[in-house]
């Protein structure tokens, strides 16, 4: 369960947010709607850490009971995924999946646990591929599922489907709901498309 | 790079990239003024500036190092501007940018090495011409190059300058969306050379002005190409104050200090002068611009400018290619065009010399430009930290200008007082000497030619995989300098090839003890044996070439060449597994 409670956000004096909570139970989405500008990305910086200096946020974040606003970004373990999927270009598929795995994995599991990922995403042809190869859905899946392998205890959500051509989407968003049910943890959907927050199938909150 | 302690480490790096210019100019500023400790003198005078001032050699040298730092500049912008406006854009254009680079990355004295096998009196052109028009038998008595007036040594700073700013403005020609502006010009019904005079030079050259300065700096106190291609007695001033600090007399090192201080005021005048012209220029023609002429004078400018330009290209062309017919040539007579004879015997005797140069060569310039490279990644992981972290992040960081300093101030200028610094130093004639020397004009290059790319790279990537999996250092290797692979070789290929070209820092460093294909070429041009020099410009251009090619190849297949690599051994590893099984 992550839970934010009391949330509020400035940008250089300028009120944006004022005083959100709410709690995402595992393996269920929540979508934030609202207008460019009103911070929602900067909702999902706090949560992993990474807001930018001319902001000022204050409230506080639980994960299951765990405080998440004190820990420094690399002890919070959070997936992010954004609009870019971000594959590094010079590694093949495998690789990059294989890239996210945690290091106790052990290492005979590895190779296998990153065949298991592809198959899952029905590519177990592109494995020595190279992420410019793909088409721009194949690299969202892949990059979920990166995400994914690396074992997060919650997962961030920034507009993910936006770059991607409408008749991809519903297939992409199937996808991603079916994974983070699957993995069994919390999301947090920041979008501006009211189909991808009924595509979740959870609560939507909308900012104004 | 998860760096700690910036603070320490920004000011570790400004002391380091200061403190040789200010210990250099310093070394330089006091034997001026007669203060020399080494030599037991303390008590300041004037002297040395009343010496200078009374030296024919002076006056003669500073005349000449005016007409040939202030004329070959001129020209070279007028040239590659001219270029510029006939081809922007032309599909046979881009083919001669494509040669941009390699002319780029010659060591300019092998160019000037191979100017002096095409124009002298016993060069090629007259060499083609003859017997069946000149009628000459034997070598003609004219002086061709190493003129007194300085005119060969003027075309070629023009060579080796002219492709630079080309270089240049054509990366700046995307800042100024010169394309748009052309084609509404068009419409209008500008000529090509008329809207380019009124419209995008004007815009391109603030952009342009500091490359410029450099190429103004560097005429003026060039000393290798001037030895090699310049007048001699008198010479210019550069190469005269470079005889009198080499002189056994040791006083006139006073009066070399106070030369080399005269000259570096006379670059500022220059440059001062220069932007005065530029100011005054470009008010008288400003009404001209919008006078609405479609067509002026200037088109027969600039079209000459073209013509000429190309001229020059061509025979740096010429001058390279005749590099390897004499070092290959066994019998070459006077009127004949080629060698009657050929031979590989020439570069078979020079090789063990030719090796050994070439690995001084090469051991400096790797070890000067993989230094260089680190240091340019760790100062411009400090400035990207200093523009996230900054209010305003357009601010200039204290490295963007010191890093020009070593290539704007003249090596004549302060490469002698850091000498007595190396001496202090017990460093004199040690390798480590010399590739620090050469470091400090690697690093700006390397630097500059890293900053764009390295400052846009979406450190989102980077982000990313620390996201993923938490390991700040190795993912900076892994992930970012990985991508960033392209422009780290082009940054490296460019490092390496300004150490090739060094002359004045290996010599005063080495003090002749580590002699490298520069050093060896340059001394050896005016001696005569042209089989040898030949080989060793030949070399002295080829490394370079060879390098930026590979710079090229490697990374964009770097990745395909590791993947199958990979698919081998594990194919490999996989057979062994089925025969131990068997």
């Amino acid at each position: 369960m992550l839970s934010v409670n009391a949330f509020s956000l400035s940008s250089n004096g300028k009120p944006l947010i004022q005083n959100l909570s709410f709690d995402i139970a595992d393996g269920h989405v929540l979508s934030i709607m609202g207008p460019s500008g009103i911070g929602k990305s900067s909702l999902l910086n706090f949560l992993s850490g990474t807001l930018a200096p001319s902001f000022t946020a204050s409230g506080e974040a639980f994960l299951n009971g765990d405080a998440l606003h004190t820990k420094p970004t690399e002890m919070r373990k959070v997936g992010l995924l954004q609009q870019m999927p971000l594959l590094f270009p010079h590694m093949s598929i495998i690789e990059n999946l294989l890239f996210a795995l945690p290091d106790k994995t052990r290492k005979p599991d590895r190779l296998p646990l990153a065949h298991d990922a592809l198959k899952r995403l029905g590519m177990t042809d592109k494995a020595n591929a190279l992420p410019k190869e793909l088409s721009g859905g194949q690299q969202a899946r892949v990059a979920l599922l990166r995400t994914l392998l690396s074992q997060p205890h919650y997962l961030l959500l920034d507009e993910p489907f936006s770059k991607l051509d409408p008749a991809l989407r519903r297939d992409v968003r199937a996808f991603v709901l079916a994974e983070i049910r699957q993995a069994n943890i919390p999301a947090l959907l920041v979008t501006h498309d009211s189909e991808d927050a009924k595509a979740m199938e959870g609560e939507c909150l909308e900012l104004e | 790079m998860p760096l700690k302690h910036i603070q320490w480490i920004t000011g570790f790096i400004t002391v380091l990239l200061a403190l040789p210019i200010v210990i250099g100019l310093v070394g330089t500023l006091l034997p001026a003024f007669h203060y020399f400790p080494p030599l037991g003198e303390y008590d300041f005078s004037l002297s040395p500036w009343r010496n200078v001032f009374s030296q024919g050699e002076f006056y003669a040298g500073l005349k000449l190092t005016l007409i040939t730092g202030i004329g070959a500049p001129v020209l070279a912008l007028w040239l590659a501007l001219s270029l510029l406006a006939w081809g922007y854009q032309r599909p046979f254009f881009k083919k001669i940018e494509a040669l941009l680079s390699p002319i780029l990355a010659i060591p300019h004295a092998a160019i000037a090495i191979g100017l002096l096998f095409l124009l002298s009196p016993s060069g090629w052109i007259v060499r083609l011409l003859s017997p069946w028009l000149t009628g000459f038998e034997r070598p003609p008595n004219w002086i061709t190059v190493q003129d007194p007036y300085g005119i060969s040594l003027i075309f070629a700073l023009i060579i080796k300058e002219m492709p630079y700013l080309l270089f240049v403005m054509l990366a700046a020609m995307k800042s100024i969306q010169a394309r748009e502006s052309m084609q509404a010009c068009q419409a209008l019904g500008y000529s090509r050379f008329t809207l380019w005079r009124k419209v995008l030079i004007p815009q391109l050259y603030p952009i342009i002005r500091l490359p410029i300065f450099i190429v103004v700096a560097f005429s003026l106190t060039v000393v290798d190409l001037a030895l090699v291609i310049g007048p001699n007695t008198p010479s210019t001033l550069a190469v005269t104050l470079f005889r009198w600090f080499n002189d056994p007399d040791l006083a006139m090192r006073y009066t070399a200090s106070a030369g080399a201080i005269f000259l570096m005021i006379t670059i500022f005048l220059v440059l001062g002068g220069w932007e005065l012209a530029h100011k005054v220029f470009s008010a008288m023609t400003r009404c001209e611009r919008s006078n609405g002429k479609r067509h002026g004078v200037s088109d027969i400018l600039l079209g000459t400018g073209v013509i000429l330009g190309a001229f020059t290209l061509l025979s740096a062309f010429i001058a390279l290619i005749l590099l390897p017919f004499w070092s290959l040539a066994k019998r070459w007579r006077f009127p004949d065009a080629l060698p009657s004879q050929w031979t590989w015997d020439n570069i078979e005797r020079a090789t063990p010399l030719l090796m050994e140069l070439s690995a001084n060569t090469l051991i400096i310039a790797l070890f000067s430009t993989l230094i260089a490279c680190a240091i340019s990644l760790l100062m411009l992981e400090i400035k990207r930290h200093s523009m996230t972290n900054s209010a305003n992040p357009s601010q200039q960081h204290a490295f963007d200008w010191l890093i020009y300093v070593p290539i704007l101030l003249p090596q004549i200028g302060f490469l002698f007082g850091l000498h007595v610094l190396l001496i202090y130093l017990n460093l004199n004639g040690d390798l480590c000497a010399i590739i620090a020397l050469h470091l400090m004009y690697v690093l700006p290059y390397v630097y500059l030619t890293l900053k764009g790319p390295y400052l846009a790279y979406d450190e989102n990537y980077l982000l990313q995989a620390n996201r993923l999996n938490n390991r700040p250092w190795r993912h900076y290797v892994s992930v970012k300098i990985a991508m960033l692979k392209p422009v780290l070789f082009t940054a490296f290929a460019m490092g390496f090839s300004v150490s090739i070209a060094q002359y004045l820092p290996t010599l005063i460093a080495g003090e002749g003890r580590y002699s490298t294909l520069t050093t060896e070429a340059v001394a050896q041009a005016a001696s005569g044996d042209r089989k040898q020099v030949g080989s060793m410009a030949l070399l002295q251009a080829f490394f370079p070439v060879m390098v930026f090619w590979l710079a090229q190849i490697i990374p964009s297949r770097w990745t395909a060449w590791r993947l199958t690599i990979k698919k081998w051994l594990k194919k490999a590893s996989t057979k062994k597994d089925k025969t131990c099984s068997a």
